[in-house]
């Protein structure tokens, strides 16, 4: 299920929210873990039992590393199980035929790739990540074993964060998970509407309306990467139209994902938990070290804590730190997609924070303007490799049109056509709606007012944009 | 419990939002469900039934989502709220495929083909031509241009919209066995005139009338006498154009037609031959015209293989899209038997309806638009 549809926010959504907040203290996780199973599952209900054996699998290592709590090697043994449950899930679903492709490319053999594979389980990426960090902190004795299986389930499979983040680790939740009595404060739950209505209008508003800049170029494809609304084509367009295209594609991009992440965050409150932040304005950084530092933070957390630090971090010397940066933006380039784009995504992101460590990063700090055209440049040549393998771009195609000057389509039309909605959704990537929100929710009436605004436009192009009627049917 | 009510006082967004989605969700579930949507001329999606089996198979969930999405309360109002957020808030000159143009002429957005249509295209003319080829000195090909060619000054400056010009010079020049009528100078000599509906991806009754005298002056014939002809005009005519884009500023189009009452037979044939009658009546659905979609009054509808009873000589074959529909009501004037088919409902050979009917002349009638994507044209040489 995904939240920017009817189903979810007129009947998802209030059924949950109205069992939940009627339940007692001690079924409210029950009630959580079986509407998010009912989330989870709705998309594909194949995937159903793949939850069920992911919660066993962490739930039993949990208990059983603490019952041996004090044998090191049998504690390491539960780890080992816990964390090959996990990953190899994530493994096989996300790069099985990955693997099986590469491996017939660079081997020159033919093994068929795996069908039933093209569609992921729901939120497999974040969940899996989540499971890892709390076998781990059990290991590490950071966190104590779950010891109910239910207020466990709650915690993996929680729909709030389940699509697209944030990455929640189970110690940031555990306390709340077992506060039975006045778990939900009207404060919270306010602070969360406005949240959840800001992503929902960031996803719906800014998300879908400037990805339609990019989708005239590349055209639209349905299933099977069949081309159902043809865009001008990417050999057709002029360079300039292509920046502007991957420009529009870098803000969809933010807006898209910031704007879920929001929205998780803003229901996690209304169920009484405080999720970590995971976008901090990224688009104003003035470098690509903080650039990371702003963008899909839980993600980089993450990997901080369990892969960098874990490899000796930057205690051990430059060449090995350089070496652990290494490890960590190969696995993040791989974490986003099943592809060698995202591989090479990741070690451009490697190479330009090492150029930064060892050199750059002090005068880039002097500067005032250009480091903030130096960062944009580069994140969004970065999202150009990152967006190379849709269908209807290829990648070598679009850096020739982006870096070698070509005529054809010019962007005249579509800067006038979203001329609007590109200075709304770069106002917006800076921090002064925030700001400007700061001052106006002191007055009741000025926050109500907006937040309606948002809810009714949103849902009216939730409705609208699937107005697609049988134009060509009855021709 | 008045101790919480007081307390809720305090958050004013908290109630709103609440009222908002619980409000919305009881509205919606006691609100009826409809059929079809007129104004989107789209069917919804009904409650699906719920099957242990149709749940493994990811059908019933999907089924259900798209029930809920089909039957939200207010959509029609929700629609066309979004389409005025489009085009006067965010000041966007297009929505939902279609470009908004100077004097709320609606065109359809054609940036290039879609890799189908860069297939089929090649395979329509080769088609139409191997069909003339086998047919020397019987067939005419009539491809209508778009408005958006007609009226290119009216689109939206600098759409990038695919060159239809010189499609059209390509396609006209690989079907040299048959007679080609082109209309792109007439249209733009008579531009002043009404000849595509503002609202519908269609030409006007004029606009086809106009197409059908340059016919007759290729074949030779005397042109359907207009003045001889009462004129039935209906107004308030939202086409196509309209049902995708909702743009707020559309001015409805009226449609004309000539009062006929030549008969049109709707047939059903088989294989082996055999052909039965499926219904028998006026060149035109009445009824359709009080409704939305009006233009499908026209022929009504668009019937696999039907025939209608002329008042000329001779007979002829149309082998056409819904622009024909228009088009044909003139042709009484000069045949005396006119068939016509329709090979997306129609999937029998053409020669062999053409040798037990005994057709004398064909007319292959398209749009551009319809031409370049329709997949049933290579029937034509079954």
């Amino acid at each position: 299920m995904v939240f920017s549809t009817i189903l979810f926010l007129f009947r998802f959504l209030p059924i949950t929210l109205l069992l939940y907040y009627l339940a007692p203290g001690k079924l409210k996780n029950t009630v959580l873990f079986i509407c998010s199973l009912v989330f989870y599952s709705w998309g594909e209900v194949r995937f159903f039992p793949i939850m069920v054996v992911l919660i066993l699998i962490n739930y039993i290592a949990g208990l059983a590393m603490e019952a041996w709590g004090r044998s090191r090697s049998l504690r390491r043994v539960f780890l080992i199980f816990s964390i090959v449950g996990s990953l190899s899930m994530l493994v096989f679903f996300k790069y099985t035929n990955f693997l099986i492709t590469s491996l017939n490319a660079l081997a020159g053999l033919s093994i068929p790739t795996i069908s039933g594979l093209e569609v992921l389980p729901l939120g497999i990426s974040f969940y899996t990540f989540q499971t890892m960090s709390y076998s781990i902190d059990v290991y590490r004795g950071d966190v104590k074993a779950e010891h109910n299986i239910i207020d466990f389930g709650a915690y993996v499979v929680m729909f709030p964060q389940l699509i697209a983040g944030p990455i929640v680790k189970y110690r940031d939740v555990a306390e709340r998970l077992h506060v039975l009595k006045g778990r939900i404060s009207l404060a919270q739950v306010e602070e969360g509407v406005c949240l959840f209505v800001f992503g929902l209008a960031k996803k719906v508003l800014l998300a879908d309306n400037i990805g339609g800049l990019w989708t005239d170029i590349i055209g639209i494809y349905g299933s099977g990467g069949i081309e159902t609304t043809a865009g001008v084509g990417l050999a057709n367009a002029s360079t300039p139209l292509v920046w502007l295209g991957v420009i529009a594609y870098s803000l969809q991009l933010y807006f898209d994902f910031s704007g879920y992440s929001m929205m998780g965050i803003g229901m996690g409150k209304m169920l009484g938990f405080d999720f970590p932040a995971n976008f901090n304005f990224p688009y104003i950084s003035r470098s690509i070290t903080e650039f990371w530092r702003r963008w899909h933070m839980t993600l980089s957390g993450w990997f901080r804590e369990y892969v960098y630090i874990p490899l000796g971090g930057n205690r051990k010397g430059l060449p090995r730190q350089i070496f652990n940066m290494f490890v960590v933006w190969t696995l993040t380039g791989i974490w986003h997609g099943a592809n060698w784009n995202f591989v090479c995504w990741g070690l451009y992101y490697f190479v330009l924070l090492t150029i930064e460590k060892v050199w750059l990063l002090p005068r880039l700090q002097k500067g005032r303007i250009w480091p903030h055209v130096y960062t944009l440049f580069l994140v969004v040549v970065g999202w150009a490799m990152f967006v190379g393998n849709e269908t209807g771009v290829g990648l070598g195609l679009l850096f020739q049109k982006l870096f070698i000057f070509s005529g054809g389509a010019s962007p005249l039309y579509f800067l006038r056509n979203y001329a609007l909605v590109l200075v709304v959704s770069v106002i917006c990537c800076t921090t002064l709606p925030q700001k400007f929100w700061d001052e106006a929710k002191k007055i009741p009436w000025i926050k109500c007012a907006t937040l309606l605004v948002l809810l009714v436009m949103s849902v009216c192009y939730i409705v609208g944009s699937s107005n697609h009627p049988f134009l060509y049917f009855n021709f | 419990m008045k101790d919480f009510l007081q307390k809720l006082r305090g958050y004013p967004a908290l109630v709103l939002f609440f009222v908002c989605i619980f409000g919305f969700m009881i509205l919606d579930l006691i609100c009826p469900d409809r059929e079809i949507s007129e104004l989107e001329n789209k069917k919804l999606q009904q409650r699906p039934a719920f099957s242990l089996s149709s749940l493994t198979r990811n059908e019933w969930t999907a089924k259900y989502g798209d029930y809920v999405k089909d039957q939200v309360i207010f959509r029609d109002g929700m629609i066309s709220l979004q389409s005025r957020f489009e085009t006067v808030l965010f000041q966007k000159c297009e929505n939902n495929g279609v470009l908004i143009g100077d004097d709320a002429m609606l065109f359809t957005r054609m940036y290039s083909l879609t890799n189908s249509e860069k297939a089929l295209l090649p395979r329509n003319i080769q088609a139409v031509e191997e069909f003339a080829f086998r047919h020397p000195g019987q067939v005419t090909f009539l491809l209508a241009p778009s408005a958006s060619l007609i009226y290119s000054d009216a689109v939206p400056l600098y759409a990038p919209l695919l060159d239809e010009n010189s499609m059209l010079d390509d396609i006209f020049s690989q079907v040299p066995s048959a007679q080609v009528l082109d209309l792109r100078t007439l249209f733009g000599e008579n531009r002043d005139q009404y000849l595509y509906y503002r609202t519908d991806h269609h030409w006007t009754t004029n606009g086809a009338y106009l197409a059908y005298e340059e016919f007759c002056r290729q074949q030779g014939l005397t042109p359907f006498d207009r003045e001889a002809h009462t004129a039935v005009e209906v107004p308030n005519f939202y086409g196509t154009s309209y049902s995708s884009s909702r743009y707020w500023g559309a001015v409805p189009d009226v449609i004309t037609y000539y009062e006929l009452d030549n008969p049109l037979t709707v047939w059903n044939l088989s294989a082996d031959g055999t052909k039965t009658v499926l219904s028998k009546g006026d060149m035109y659905d009445y009824a359709k015209f009080d409704t939305y979609d009006k233009y499908s009054a026209f022929m009504r509808g668009n019937n696999g293989y039907s025939t209608i009873e002329g008042d000329g000589e001779g007979s002829i074959l149309v082998i056409k899209d819904s622009y024909a529909n228009c088009f044909i009501p003139f042709l009484t004037a000069n045949y005396a038997k006119i068939g016509v088919v329709d090979l997306r409902n129609y999937n029998l050979s053409i020669d062999n309806l053409m040798e037990s009917e005994g057709y004398d002349q064909v007319l292959i009638l398209y749009n551009f638009q319809s031409f370049k994507s329709d997949a049933r044209l290579p029937n034509l040489n079954r």
